[in-house]
């Protein structure tokens, strides 16, 4: 992923490498400094080493998870389209005749590799399997010359479609239908073509690639290839006539054609000639991938994003550990200085040793992360197939690419040495004797002037700055410069304040800055960025846990009766407090680390809660009251469905039937998201028929939702969506709204017609098609009149949205149904059931960023641990004089673990609020939660289990420490050196 | 009157790798109660370990310390703990004062150990502050003091629960000449006043000049044991 980062990553990082290479030749003494301290403390060495190595697996895995759905998707190309890079279709077989011959001379062309052209029909099938029935609705049967087929595309290349055409009375299958029918080579199976059953025994089956898994645009194409001839009979009798399809290959492989797709295209539409007006010209092969591209990225960049949580975390680890062991090292620091050491070099010396742990943490990090982005993206491909409406999925394809793997590890190092570095040039500026004499640092000292006014002129630049963004709802700057603004602020403010009084102010400004900024600016999530949602949770954290850190003793007054009771357990809760609140650097960076990490995590728990609440009231406003949706080809023969619902044998389970006109359009992104063209379902509703599908947004005027619908018969230039028309995944914000406008165009004859957006649905769902013809298409409902007036002939009634008497089991009658109407290619959707689905699948996907957050809380807990290794060793002395007095080892061992219990469940506290605090105000105020009108539910039993489980695993990573610390022999530390 | 310390054949050995060294050899000492008795000899000779073994800091390989007629070693660790925090006060070199907590809190620690109530015990620690002349320095912290306050405030917490014996382990030998001097002066005074039993250690012959009873060790063994009385009687 992101091979654009790839070469300033690279630079970057080996400008970095080269610099510290070159310091620790030309410097010995630096670098000896830097190795031994390596190796003496192997304890804190190792942690350091597992902290990098987290961090560098999030990002890599985060990327793999990219890279793998990436691939994923673009395997779609080699399975249901392989050679084929062009798609002509007519839907008149004269026409199509006519495009055959124009487009055969392409295959001379140097950039075109084949032509080839065939009939396909929707149909049905059906098999018995174990002496049962076996129905399989969704089916494309063939008619094309198999020869050409073997031959097309690249000489050598494999089109996925070899070997003799079928004799009469044979078909071949391709494999996702042999598996729908269970059925294989010498079965018998039914072909329903036209409604007319057609008996025919399986030649053989080839598996679903290339030209054996074409189809007009679905995920997965069930295909039967028929004898010659037998498509056009079967029409002939129907009085139907099959869609004419011609298919063209450009020069070059699978995905290398694809580059030429513009020019070839080009072509297509001059050979075409008159025939371009009246046949639909497709370029499916770039669509693909460039959905695939589209998806990649943007799932990389959503799983980036949650996993950035956990880098900054990873860093504050880093800086963190490095405080400490300067901390440590302080009067050899300054002795080294006092000795001659430029500070430079002390820099050096701290950015090597550094470099070591990052350089150590690289393989094992990157390692981890493949494993981590395979694990995420499998479960990931689950949870996509329940997404699926039409029972496509996607079939998950494990893929790395070396881009993805250098990028995360360069990034990793990079983040590792930028923090490291940073650290090192803070921690290099001490007072020298003081450093010897292991004297604290002066707090009371001014800033100095030059940094006075620096920092005030940014101030006031971000402040000013800040307008102008916070008008325009801009998501990032509108979080970002007031926040920098009071940041740059605090040196002056520290002329007139005490500390203190500054830091807790600013804290709180930005805290409640960040709170509500969303109140104020209720569309500065109008974005599809995702730093924005990475700003807010980072600005929240850090302000709560610098408020909390300031002001810490006040908040433990209630606890000071227990702090001072007389006995041991008094004392260790004493001693837990009273260090935490003594080393506030290190107490505040580990808070941050477990404060952020938990925010997170509980955001999603409750935005996982708010969509559960929400379910029988989505579920509602999604069915309007119906109860199915069904689809079924317009052109088999019998009686149609809709009108056999209504008055058949099955009539008495229905109260109402809406049957609706159906055309595949394109349409221009009113959210000018892209500038290419989305496939749409475009629908037509009778007029009156439709009243209380539910919209989340109106056209002003429109007093309510069934207005809206009356509006359609009205008004032929009015359309309503849903919010996810156009949508490629991730937040999307409300990138349109109604009165927005698009054009909408036929593709078989290229008529455009400007249309305006009266309504944004609540949900679509029962608008979406489940014929599988089409794999990303999204649906378009305007009135039935205005629809068979712009697309005439290609608009049919192939669906209806069905309302069951109540006792009617949605599930069972769907089965009925389709059993009833094969024939006819019946596809039946219980609505509702669609709705619980989606919700089931999107509160797993929630589960699934949580799953991958939680690493970031492994980062946490490892930073608890390494704080208490190194407090352990810090406080031998200490515990000695206590053990002297008389404290139990059992005291020492509990204080530790109270003292890591009580940050651990401070930062999970303090997390746990503001993610339900931001929640909350998301929830009132954003657009994303629109149409989830279940109530705001806090999820007690979640925070609960996380809280828990958060303390236990925090407890077992000090109880290691603890119990060295118990252990430790008063007689010797007494006596150690500090 | 029976003995406060009574230790016999005590020995110490310490093991790093294959090296062995013994520390204390077959030592006997007795200390009555309201003794100050000093522990002299060279660098190396072992004062140190006989205070920390004789305290119970650390454990013993032969022999018998009884403390107020309680076999220290035939104690759990627990008990002995317990019997520390009740019986024995403690000053060190290096003044071990607990940084997180101030110079109140420091002092009243020993009494949190053993069950006082929390307000008498901070009375007692401003009142046993106020003693050594530290009444203005009670919510400093150990880096907000001097050396020789932070060894003042060490001796307060040794003396406030006001234990049967109390462990000096070179409680000059971070200070300067003059508040050595002072330090001795608070120390001497307390046993001469209050019949403080101390067992202090230290190198410094011009103390040792001001100690009633001091005992010399070499090689980890107890050379001399002389009384002041003795000395002055002698001539």
């Amino acid at each position: 992923m992101y091979p654009n980062l790839l070469l300033p990553l690279v630079g970057v990082v080996g400008i970095a490498l080269l610099t510290l290479l070159l310091v620790a030749v030309r410097q010995p003494v630096v670098r000896r400094l830097a190795l031994r301290q390596v190796a003496r403390r192997r304890t804190e060495a190792a942690l350091v080493i597992s902290g990098s190595v987290l961090g560098t697996a999030i990002i890599v895995g985060a990327l793999v998870v990219g890279d793998t759905l990436g691939f994923s998707v673009r395997q779609e190309a080699y399975r249901t389209l392989g050679p084929i890079d062009e798609r002509i279709v007519a839907t008149d077989t004269a026409v199509g005749a006519d495009v055959a011959a124009r487009l055969q001379p392409l295959a001379a062309d140097p950039q075109v590799d084949g032509v080839l052209s065939g009939q396909v029909a929707q149909a049905a099938a059906a098999s018995v399997h174990a002496g049962q029935p076996v129905g399989e609705p969704r089916v494309l049967a063939w008619q094309m010359d198999l020869d050409a087929a073997g031959r097309f595309g690249a000489a050598g290349g494999d089109s996925g479609l070899r070997g003799p055409a079928p004799l009469p009375g044979q078909v071949v299958l391709n494999e996702p239908l042999a598996h729908a029918l269970r059925t294989g080579p010498g079965q018998q199976v039914t072909l329903y073509l036209y409604g007319t059953a057609v008996d025919y025994r399986v030649e053989r089956v080839v598996p679903e690639q290339g030209v054996a898994g074409a189809g007009l645009g679905g995920r997965v194409n069930r295909n039967a290839f028929l004898p010659p001839g037998d498509l056009d009979t079967a029409a002939r009798a129907a009085g139907a006539q099959p869609l004419s399809v011609t298919v063209v290959s450009n020069r070059g492989g699978v995905e290398a054609g694809q580059r030429l797709t513009d020019p070839v295209t080009a072509r297509i539409r001059t050979a075409l000639g008159p025939d371009a007006a009246r046949a639909a010209v497709d370029t499916p092969k770039q669509s693909v991938l460039q959905e695939a591209r589209r998806t990649g990225d943007s799932l990389g960049a959503l799983f980036l994003m949650i996993g950035s949580f956990s880098i900054i975390a990873g860093a504050l680890l880093l800086v963190n550990i490095f405080v400490m062991l300067a901390e440590e090292r302080k009067p050899q620091l300054g002795m080294v200085r006092a000795v001659g050491l430029k500070r430079s070099r002390l820099v050096g010396s701290f950015s090597l040793e550094g470099a070591a742990y990052a350089l150590a943490a690289l393989l094992p990090g990157v390692a981890i992360g493949v494993g981590v982005g395979w694990g995420v993206a499998a479960i990931a491909a689950q949870i996509f197939r329940s997404w699926s409406v039409d029972g496509g999925g996607l079939t998950i394809a494990f893929a790395v690419t070396p881009t993805s793997l250098v990028n995360g590890a360069a990034l990793g190092l990079l983040i590792a040495l930028g923090a490291i570095a940073a650290t090192s040039v803070r921690i290099s500026r001490f007072n020298v004797i003081a450093a010897i004499r292991d004297l604290p640092a002066d707090p009371g000292r001014r800033p100095r002037r030059r940094l006075l006014v620096v920092s005030s002129t940014l101030a006031v630049l971000c402040a000013v700055a800040a307008v102008p963004a916070v008008a325009r709802s801009q998501g990032e700057q509108t979080y970002l410069l007031p926040a920098l603004a009071l940041l740059f602020a605090v040196p002056a403010a520290l002329r007139v304040l005490p500390r203190r009084a500054v830091a807790s102010t600013v804290a709180a400004l930005v805290l409640l800055w960040t709170l509500t900024a969303s109140v104020i600016r209720p569309r500065v999530f109008d974005t599809p960025s995702m730093a924005v949602y990475v700003i807010l949770g980072s600005l929240a954290a850090f302000s709560a846990v610098v408020l909390v850190s300031e002001n810490q003793r006040a908040l433990l007054a209630p606890l000071r009766r227990m702090t001072s009771r007389p006995t041991q357990q008094g004392l260790a809760m004493r001693l837990a407090a009273a260090y935490p609140l003594a080393k506030r650097f290190r107490t505040g960076s580990t808070l941050v680390m477990y404060t952020l990490i938990a925010l997170v995590l509980v955001l999603l728990t409750e935005i996982g809660g708010i969509m559960n609440a929400s379910i029988d009231q989505a579920a509602a406003d999604a069915t309007g009251g119906y109860t199915l949706r069904i689809d079924y080809n317009p052109q088999a023969g019998g009686t149609d469905p809709s009108a056999a619902l209504r008055s058949g044998p099955l009539a008495p389970q229905v109260s109402a039937v809406t049957p609706l006109l159906n055309a595949r359009g394109r349409s221009t992104d009113p959210g000018h998201r892209t500038a290419g063209l989305l496939e749409t379902a475009v629908v037509g509703v009778p007029d009156g028929a439709v009243t209380s599908i539910a919209f989340r947004d109106r056209l002003p005027g429109l007093a309510d939702d069934p207005a809206v619908w009356r509006s359609l018969a009205d008004h032929p230039n009015y359309v309503v969506v849903d919010g996810f028309f156009g949508s490629t995944g991730g937040p999307s914000g409300k990138p349109f709204a109604p009165g927005d406008t698009l054009t909408l165009t036929d593709p078989g004859t290229g008529r455009a017609e400007p249309k305006t957006i009266a309504g944004v649905l609540k949900s679509g769902l029962a608008f979406y098609p489940a014929n599988g013809n089409s794999a990303t298409s999204y649906p378009l409902i305007a009135g039935e009149r205005s629809i068979a007036a712009q697309f005439g002939p290609d608009a049919r009634t192939a669906s209806a949205l069905v309302r069951t008497t109540p006792g009617t089991s949605p599930e069972a009658f769907a089965g009925q149904l389709q059993g009833e109407h094969l024939a006819a290619g019946l596809v039946a959707g219980p609505i509702a059931s669609d709705v619980h689905r989606l919700f089931a699948a999107n509160t797993a996907f929630f589960r699934l960023m949580q799953g991958f957050l939680a690493l970031g809380l492994l980062i946490g807990i490892t930073g608890l641990g390494v704080v208490m290794v190194r407090a352990v060793r810090e406080r031998r002395r200490t515990i000695g004089v206590l053990r002297a007095l008389g404290c139990q080892a059992r005291t020492v061992e509990r204080s530790f673990l109270w003292e890591s219990g009580f940050v651990a469940l401070e930062g999970v506290l303090l997390g746990s609020v503001l993610g339900v605090l931001t929640t909350w105000l998301m929830y009132q105020k954003s657009s994303a939660f629109a149409g989830l009108e279940g109530g705001f539910p806090i999820e007690w039993g979640p925070i609960a289990v996380l809280a828990g489980a958060t303390l236990a695993a925090s407890l077992l990573a000090a109880l290691g420490p603890a119990r060295h610390a118990a252990r430790i022999r008063p007689a010797l530390a007494v006596r150690l050196p500090d | 009157m029976p003995p406060l310390l009574a230790a016999t054949g005590v020995r110490k050995t310490y093991r790093t790798g294959a090296v062995e060294v013994t520390a204390l050899r077959d030592l006997d000492l007795t200390v009555l109660p309201g003794e100050l008795v000093g522990v002299m000899g060279p660098s190396g000779s072992g004062k140190t370990t006989l205070l920390n073994c004789l305290s119970g800091l650390d454990d013993i390989d032969a022999g018998r310390v009884e403390v107020e007629g309680r076999d220290l070693f035939a104690m759990s660790d627990a008990e002995r703990t317990e019997h520390r925090a009740r019986s024995m006060g403690f000053v060190f070199q290096a003044f071990n004062l607990i940084p997180v907590f101030s110079a109140a809190e420091n002092v009243e620690l020993p009494l949190m150990l053993t069950g006082t109530p929390p307000p008498t015990a901070r009375a007692r620690a401003v009142e046993m502050l106020a003693r050594v002349g530290l009444a203005d320095r009670v919510d400093h912290r150990p880096n907000e003091l001097s050396g020789g306050e932070q060894q003042r405030v060490t001796i307060a917490r040794a003396l406030v629960a006001r234990p049967a014996i109390v462990w000096a382990d070179e409680p000059t030998g971070n200070l300067d000449t003059g508040m050595a001097g002072q330090v001795m002066d608070l120390l001497t005074g307390l046993n001469r006043d209050e019949g403080q039993t101390i067992v202090l250690v230290t190198h410094d012959e011009a103390i040792g000049r001001r100690l009633p009873r001091v005992v010399r060790m070499r090689d980890g063994r107890l050379v001399s044991d002389t009384r002041r009385a003795d000395l002055e009687a002698v001539g």
